[in-house]
């Protein structure tokens, strides 16, 4: 379990960073 | 194309098939050639599940896609990591845990014979047919554009595929999937260096130059059933869709059995959480780039070169007339996006964004054109990468790419025959015919299985162009029980349900989402899943306790 809930956290940040990448990707380049 | 491309596919090739069988020649029994013995790493199950998603259908179909709709198409996948997690405390320990060789056998233990054999049953149609169209997407465009008969595309990439499945089983596909999964990160990857440096403005410009086209807009929160690409259908839909997926689709469940243990086999699907947003977005980035260089370089105004050919043969006049227009559209385009990449402010990006409209309204005439020369539906936006790779990038990259595309088909292809010879050959051939039969008789059973399946998926496959109508039937029908089957195995996990709510509530699904499907065509199929799920979990549960309080009173 514990592998399962590091493996998640990490799952999470990694899905944190690439929404907010993107959502900087969109604001700077569109209108 | 030239040798040295060849000569890089070739040994790819070779290396691919022959390193899987080096693997696999203690593959003796049944449970080695289903799970590989229960024996395989975290790592090589996840990238296995990443390879038999990522199709080549997604290499040249999604970069396609990115090009001329830009990076929105990634939302589709947020509901992915949602899903991992909860499958990875929900079914994920139930299946594992219950040493069950197919997804549906779990269901016989909980249920009953009829509801693991209907389910069973369900999944070999669909994905029986589906296998097919994934080896005729590929073979299509590789026959376009080398000008070869589609009968040896198929085979180029069926044939290599049955034997390694057919002889070594799940671990020859896991392993061969784990090279594939490089050979294709590393492509993508050099094709970024290769589209970067070929550009002649820097990034930043180029990409304010494609946002003025809305092919930078990720995010859409507007909420609306009928709308496959927003965020809520993303959050909600593919949520249940993944559930659905990689819950209960033998080919996805079959690797996740194959972990050694129940926390590998978690991690394992984490792993695909972990790298599928952001490999989409890459993937989709790459279609912008493969804009930006058509803008700067000469896009071709048909890039499936089969129909081009057909469209100036048949309609020469048409076509001089439109090539004339389109050369025009294209240099004003060109010009419009050297001057954005010049001067700043909005007024040369509008200008670019106009020009681009005109390039686009020529190009759907043109595609209007050849469906009423050919009859045939154009779907040129697979052509696009391929024209790239071919024409434009250096020696031996042709080769890489080609491998790679290969390799993703082969991958997705071998996950779907094991996975459909596994299912034939326990859920019936064991079940019902051969209860007491020996592990030999049953790898024998497995093997002859995956070779059937196999020469059925090359059949459709060749058959793909005149079966269309025909696939899109099937297609429209797995989407009938996708949620459907997801509802079951949630029910399972519900202690006081019980088989009549469980087969009951899965014909209501069933039902439910038909009736939506064909009464309010225009609600999009991420939904249907939604539907479906939760209108067996309420007939289901509705009828088991139903039933219990009437025995209960008499």
């Amino acid at each position: 379990m514990s592998q399962f809930k590091s493996t998640l956290v990490r799952v999470l940040l990694i899905q944190a960073v690439t929404l907010a990448l993107l959502w900087l990707l969109q604001s700077r380049y569109t209108a | 194309m030239h040798w040295i491309n060849w000569v890089v596919v070739v040994v790819y090739l070779v290396v691919v098939v022959g390193d899987s069988l080096r693997r696999t020649r203690g593959t003796k029994n049944l449970e080695g050639f289903f799970l590989a013995g229960r024996r395989l790493p975290w790592w090589a199950v996840g990238l296995s599940v990443m390879a038999t998603q990522l199709s080549a259908i997604t290499l040249i179909g999604t970069t396609g896609q990115g090009s001329i709709s830009g990076l929105r198409f990634v939302q589709f996948y947020f509901g992915l990591p949602i899903a991992m997690v909860l499958l990875g405390v929900t079914l994920v320990p139930f299946l594992h845990g219950a040493k069950v060789y197919t997804a549906y056998e779990y269901l016989e233990r909980r249920f009953d014979a009829k509801t693991r054999s209907l389910t069973s049953l369900l999944f070999l149609l669909s994905r029986g047919m589906s296998a097919g169209t994934i080896i005729a997407a590929p073979s299509v465009v590789l026959s376009a554009v080398f000008g070869w008969d589609l009968v040896y595309c198929v085979l180029l990439m069926g044939i290599p595929t049955v034997l390694y499945t057919a002889i070594g089983g799940v671990e020859a596909v896991a392993w061969a999937d784990v090279k594939q999964m490089a050979v294709v990160l590393g492509s993508l990857v050099a094709i970024i260096v290769l589209l970067t440096i070929k550009l002649p403005v820097p990034v930043d410009e180029a990409f304010r130059i494609a946002g003025s086209t809305g092919r930078m807009r990720v995010f859409d929160f507007s909420f609306s059933l009928t709308e496959t690409y927003t965020f809520w259908s993303g959050i909600i839909g593919g949520t249940f869709l993944m559930l659905s997926y990689f819950g209960t689709d033998q080919s996805q469940v079959q690797r996740y059995l194959a972990a050694r243990t129940v926390e590998e086999a978690r991690t394992s699907l984490l792993m695909s959480a972990y790298w599928k947003i952001p490999l989409q977005a890459m993937i989709l980035i790459i279609g912008v780039l493969v804009f930006l260089f058509f803008t700067f370089n000469r896009a071709p105004m048909l890039y499936n070169p089969r129909h081009d050919r057909a469209l100036r043969e048949k309609a020469p006049a048409q076509y001089a007339e439109l090539e004339s227009r389109y050369t025009a559209a294209l240099s004003a385009r060109e010009q419009a996006a050297r001057e954005a990449a010049q001067v700043k402010g909005s007024a040369p990006l509008q200008a670019f964004a106009e020009q681009n409209a005109r390039v686009d309204s020529v190009r759907t005439e043109a595609l209007a054109a050849v469906t009423t020369a050919t009859g045939e539906n154009s779907r040129d936006v697979n052509f696009i990468v391929p024209r790239l790779v071919l024409e434009h990038m250096p020696l031996g990259f042709a080769g890489l790419f080609l491998a790679a595309v290969i390799g993703a088909a082969m991958s997705a292809i071998a996950a779907e025959l094991n996975s459909l010879a596994t299912a034939s050959t326990v859920d019936f051939y064991r079940r019902w015919y051969k209860p007491d039969g020996t592990d030999a008789e049953l790898l024998k059973a497995g093997r002859v299985a995956t070779v059937l399946w196999g020469v059925f998926a090359c059949g459709v496959a060749v058959k793909a162009a005149t079966l269309g109508s025909l696939i899109e039937v099937v297609n429209r029908f797995g989407s009938f029980f996708y949620g459907s089957i997801l509802g079951v195995f949630l029910l399972a996990m519900i202690k006081r349900s019980n088989a009549l709510g469980a087969f009951v509530g899965l014909i209501a699904g069933m039902s439910a989402v038909a009736a939506v499907s064909f009464g309010a065509p225009q609600v999009s199929f991420l939904w249907h899943n939604v539907i479906g799920a939760v209108v067996v979990l309420v007939v289901g549960m509705a009828l088991s306790f139903g039933g219990k309080r009437e025995r209960a009173a008499a």
